[in-house]
């Protein structure tokens, strides 16, 4: 009895053993596929800016892969409408996912080998998944990492530029710190004019922020100066540190325990002890900056232009009367950092690798469609030509809201290639930043947390 | 010698163990496929440094940039000095906070649930179906909508609960029930106070509807035979009730247990595990590090830990709770 029983065990088992080797070997035999295209950009190009050979007119279907943002979404398709009117043999099909699920689905998906033809991805996601050979290589005579370099901006083309290797095109200048967006209705009615004039210092700023903040019975219901969210708290702080001369990532070594990254969560700290914000009521998980500036909670808020079309069809009140002023800064410039940007990329494992690529070049580096994206979307052009003559006058006549920003593009600068960006900007800077903002812990403590555990990360 | 034996099958009896056999086996394969196989690759996980991210080596990506790193996980979970890297000080966290937390629900949803399982057996027949469907709609509510409206109902300005002290005690309140690290009460913080109580409300019916159902099995003699040993009500409960659930009692402490340990949805809905870590479950490390930070090497170890306190903590409970009593 035991013998049969063990009999059909076994059989079991060995079906079971079978399909996974099934599996195993459907994997196996994609490996090689998706080292080719890595080879290409070996060849020098004769003339760099050369557009990839026209596809040929056979009929072809290019997935793409976005996160769901509605005025992105709209803006793409606009784009691929143009595409395909252009191109009839294409057929361009879009998927979306909400943020999360698209991070997720794009981790296990581009392993796999069940991505889209074309993947939008942020700047700096960009290197953890060409560093797995997931992503193929821009194609040389499409751009090279030199000419990108001065076609672009630094921060958003940083993200895309992989030990010395160009894996994408960005398309936004991804920038949520150096101006901040003021509630000129809510600053009139308090009397907080400074803002009108630009603020020369910090203690302008303040000055507006008291008049905004309102304290019930020694509780606040609205914040004058909200950055204590989670891009706010690491933009500021990272910043901050630049500003004051410091350096946090040097020849692949972080660290943070230095004298400007005292004074850096020094400054942040006044405006707490000064309170215009109460970081314990106004954070990513109680009030989310984009929804506390729009249900009027906060006056002066430290967030990016995107906010505008995102916010705007249901807050078309608050937008009305939003504007944007450049924040002070320390030193003679004023640095900030920013994290590359949304972009375009092609999957390795692309069979129509040449039509993804001259999509994304349509979209991305022609500075007319790569202009209409942005105006579409409320982004700043990476593509630097876009922020200069005609095209400037037309970004700031549609979109009034990048004129400061326009002004210190110039001075950004990319965050800096950390294998895992996210973990260190939302895991260990904003926890550990607010903490020491709730008044948790010391100054001392909060930056030897950060910096051991951003150390850690990256070994 | 198998495939011979098999078409030798004849009679009633074989063509029984064929349609067995033909009926089993796609089950047995899609468990093994989808259940066993995921088992076995996380337990395997839990000895590399993988992300899928990295390509690795040929064999399911294991080797090359997802080296093998044996126990080096499980050794790193013991480094208890307070400079240990954030990964494992959170892991530790983790631990603490799961088992706080699986320690409070178990015993106040047993504490709740069995005495209302009694009232709602006392009422009057046609009354029992609308209380039992009272309780047991929560269960059916979406774990994200329950987590939300509880977020709402904590929320500092816009929050109910703060609405309602405000006409209390007539003056502007703004307590951050879900995000003040501050606010504890006995040491344990307000926020998983506050996450417990949203649990309760939407896990209850399951228990209580199990408890409804051991009670209608208890046979009415043994009652009959109480009242005329003239017993109370609370002896009744006491000597005669409580006895005969215990075997009810241990299943749903184990089921409670279990379920607590595997608490997610509402934490990182509610919280996402904030603030200072105080509501960080394991479960919610665990997805921060497969799929947020992309170390599933990590989270492999720590999902084999947590089976492993699971495993243990249910067979302690299962021998502590063993029923003496049958019927």
């Amino acid at each position: 009895m035991f013998g049969k029983r063990s009999r059909w065990y076994t059989l079991i088992l060995l079906i079971l053993v079978l399909a996974l080797l099934a599996a195993c070997g459907g994997k196996a035999t994609q490996a090689p596929a998706a080292t080719q295209p890595a080879e290409q950009p070996t060849k020098a190009p004769e003339k760099p800016t050369q557009a990839p050979e026209k596809p040929k007119a056979e009929k072809v279907t290019l997935r793409v892969w976005t996160h769901q943002n509605e005025s992105f979404n709209n803006a793409y398709k606009a784009l691929a409408d143009k595409y395909m009117a252009e191109h009839p043999n294409v057929d361009i099909q879009f998927e979306t996912f909400d943020y999360d699920t698209y991070i997720q689905t794009l981790q296990t998906a581009l392993p796999a080998g069940t991505e889209a033809d074309v993947l939008q991805m942020f700047g700096s996601w960009v290197c953890s998944y060409a560093e797995g050979n997931n992503l193929a290589e821009v194609p040389a005579d499409m751009l090279t990492v030199d000419k990108a370099q001065g076609m672009f901006f630094g921060p958003p083309i940083g993200g895309y530029i992989c030990d010395g290797k160009l894996y994408g095109v960005p398309q936004e200048f991804n920038i949520e710190y150096g101006a901040a967006l003021v509630n000129t209705k809510l600053a009139q009615e308090v009397g907080a004019t400074n803002y009108e004039k630009g603020w020369g210092s910090w203690d302008d700023l303040i000055e507006d922020a008291k008049k905004l903040t309102v304290i019930e019975d020694g509780a606040m219901t609205r914040a004058g100066f909200m950055f204590t969210h989670a891009d706010g708290i690491s933009t500021m702080f990272y910043s901050l540190i630049r500003q004051y001369g410091g350096q946090y990532l040097q020849d692949g070594v972080f660290k943070v325990t230095t004298p400007e990254a005292e004074k850096a969560l020094a400054l942040m700290k006044r405006f707490v002890d000064e309170k215009v914000i109460d970081p314990v009521l106004f954070n990513d998980e109680e009030n989310w900056v984009g929804d506390a500036f729009f249900d009027q909670l906060v006056g002066i808020a430290v967030i990016g232009p995107w906010v505008i079309p995102e916010y705007g069809a249901d807050y078309p009140d608050v937008v009305k009367v939003a504007k944007y002023v450049k924040l002070p800064y320390e030193g003679d410039k004023p640095t900030f950092v920013a994290a590359s940007g949304w972009g375009l990329t092609v999957s390795n494992n692309s069979k129509v690798k040449d039509v993804a690529w001259d999509f994304v070049q349509f979209v991305t580096m022609n500075a007319d469609n790569a202009l209409q994206w942005n105006l579409a979307t409320g982004t700043l052009p990476a593509l630097s030509a876009n922020t200069e003559g005609t095209a400037k006058e037309k970004l700031v006549g549609e979109f009034p809201y990048f004129e400061p920003f326009l002004e210190i593009l110039p001075y950004g600068e990319y965050e800096g290639a950390f294998p895992d960006r996210d973990f260190v900007w939302y895991e260990v800077t904003y926890p550990e930043v607010l903490n020491f903002l709730q008044g948790n812990q010391t100054a001392e403590e909060t930056l030897k947390n950060i910096e051991q555990a951003v150390q850690e990360s990256m070994k | 010698m198998f495939v011979r034996r098999w078409f030798r099958f004849r009679g009633v009896d074989a063509a029984q163990k064929r349609f067995i056999a033909f009926t089993v086996i796609p089950l047995v394969l899609y468990m093994g496929f989808w259940t066993l196989f995921p088992l076995l690759w996380g337990f395997a996980l839990a000895f590399f440094r993988y992300s899928a991210r990295r390509a690795g080596g040929p064999f399911l990506g294991l080797g090359g940039d997802n080296p093998f790193v044996g126990l080096a996980h499980f050794q790193a979970m013991l480094n208890f000095s307070p400079d240990a890297p954030l990964h494992v000080r959170t892991f530790h966290i983790g631990v603490k906070v799961t088992l706080l937390f699986a320690a409070m629900v178990v015993p106040l949803n047993l504490m709740i649930t069995l005495p209302l399982a009694v009232l709602i057996e006392s009422v009057h027949r046609r009354m029992r179906p609308i209380f039992r469907t009272a309780f047991f709609l929560p269960v059916l509510a979406p774990s994200v909508g329950v987590a939300i409206m509880w977020g709402y109902i904590y929320h500092p300005q816009r929050g109910l609960l703060n609405a309602i002290l405000r006409k209390i005690l007539g003056h502007m309140v703004v307590i951050n029930w879900l995000g003040d690290p501050k606010l504890t009460i006995w040491g344990i913080p307000v926020a998983l106070f506050a996450i417990l109580i949203a649990y309760l409300w939407q896990d209850m019916g399951y228990n209580l509807v199990i408890f409804i159902a051991a009670l209608q099995s208890i046979p009415d003699y043994l009652r009959d035979a109480a009242r005329i040993d003239g017993v109370n009500g609370w002896q009744m409960f006491t000597k005669i009730t409580l006895p005969l659930l215990m075997p009810t009692i241990q299943l749903t402490a184990i089921l409670t247990m279990i379920s607590a340990f595997q608490i997610f949805d509402l934490v990182q809905v509610m919280t996402d595990g904030g603030p200072k870590y105080q509501t960080q479950v394991l479960l919610l490390h665990i997805y921060n590090y497969a799929f947020r930070f992309q170390r599933m090497g990590w989270a492999a170890a720590v999902s084999v830990v947590m089976f492993l306190m699971i495993l243990t903590i249910s067979l302690v409970q299962s021998r502590f709770l063993k029923a003496r009593w049958e019927y």
